[in-house]
């Protein structure tokens, strides 16, 4: 028993060395992933209707393409549509029964407000708040925004109003444990997922 | 039908089956983030340029280590209780079915056990998450059956083979 007490004890003092790292280091970079400080006070069409209780992120990624290469991989998200061109394989774990589309369907190209986007199987949904093709597209208010760098090259900005987390201590320990870590993995790998798609000749 | 003086108390059993339980949580902890950080690498890698690569691989990582943790944290617990439990039905079971302390007897009892268990927490986790529940990916079967299956069968057939052997001290 005695090697047994010997792992619990290393493991948890592991697991102090990864928060730490975690809180210092890593969080602050994650929360805003790749945005400039202007990009990160940038007003967005969807800010509006964000409460100001809610912590926000955004995060920036530069695609090799115009924004009419970029536009179809986010029209079509949605676990009822292309997937989420994210791990499919980690939000599968989670039950999502998700699958990526590996090209482009012409029946997803047009999200209207008001549409129901499915993060799984049946479980959990958004409704497109806003949609202007080549421009933005936002689930709720979730804004996936983009911008021309030049003929060959767009910004992708993402910015997510996640919640409010002073009600309760139980939703913070929810957030700041799983949540936020858990949503910036599946973000960033969204974010290279059309990344990815968007590149591909 | 116990012919010997048993010099292993409950609470012993109670404090050695909790601390099992939660190093069985660890280990799965373990091959979860292991995994998830090595996948999620190789896809990363395969994306973003050299220049970008390392602040995105470092702070992936790290996200998934410190949310596995969490996790694994918060599992501890009823796995603790669970632990401390099981460990008592093994020393009762033992003493009942193998008042001789046999070696081979003992591990077929913690193989039985560890069955008999399993059916029981999928049965629970049937009817918890219903549609949720899928064995049809390569992830959740590895995941949420074959991995803990290993584990579970692992630390079964050991505890009760190391606790037959303690018994008959």
């Amino acid at each position: 028993m005695k090697n047994i007490a010997r792992f619990i004890k290393y493991t948890i003092l592991f697991y102090v060395f990864i928060a730490i790292i975690y809180w210092i280091f890593i969080r602050p970079q994650h929360i805003n992933w790749g945005a400039t400080a202007m990009e990160t006070n940038m007003k967005f069409p969807v800010d509006e209707f964000i409460s100001p209780d809610k912590i926000v992120s955004t995060r920036t990624i530069n695609i090799q393409a115009p924004k009419e290469r970029i536009w179809p991989w986010i029209a079509q998200t949605g676990q009822n549509h292309g997937g989420f061109n994210s791990y499919y394989w980690l939000e599968n774990l989670f039950g999502a029964k998700m699958l990526n589309a590996k090209s482009i369907n012409p029946e997803w190209q047009n999200p209207q407000p008001g549409d129901t986007v499915y993060y799984g199987k049946n479980e959990g949904y958004a409704i497109v708040s806003l949609a202007k093709p080549n421009e933005y597209y936002s689930l709720g208010g979730w804004m996936f925004y983009l911008q021309t760098i030049d003929t060959a090259n767009t910004r992708l900005i993402v910015r997510y109003p996640s919640m409010e987390v002073r009600q309760s201590k139980f939703t913070a320990l929810y957030y700041y444990g799983l949540f936020e870590p858990l949503h910036f993995i599946m973000e960033s790998g969204m974010m290279m997922g059309i990344k990815k798609r968007a590149e591909r000749k | 039908m116990v012919s010997k003086k048993i010099n292993i108390s409950n609470k012993t059993m109670a404090y050695n089956g909790a601390l099992t339980g939660v190093a069985a949580v660890f280990t799965y902890s373990f091959a979860v983030m292991i995994y998830a950080i090595i996948r999620s690498s190789i896809t990363i890698c395969n994306i973003m340029p050299n220049g970008e690569r390392s602040s995105i691989l470092l702070a992936n990582g790290f996200s998934i280590a410190y949310s596995v943790a969490i996790f694994s944290l918060l599992m501890a617990l009823p796995s603790c209780g669970a632990g401390a439990i099981a460990a008592i039905i093994f020393k009762k079971m033992l003493l009942y079915f193998n008042p001789n302390f046999v070696y081979t007897k003992a591990i077929i009892i913690g193989w039985v056990i560890a069955f008999g268990m399993l059916m029981i927490i999928y049965l629970l986790l049937y009817f918890l998450l219903k549609n949720w529940m899928t064995f049809n990916y390569i992830e959740t079967f590895s995941f949420w059956f074959l991995l803990p299956a290993v584990i579970f069968f692992g630390v079964c057939i050991i505890g009760c083979s190391k606790l037959n052997k303690a018994l008959n001290k």
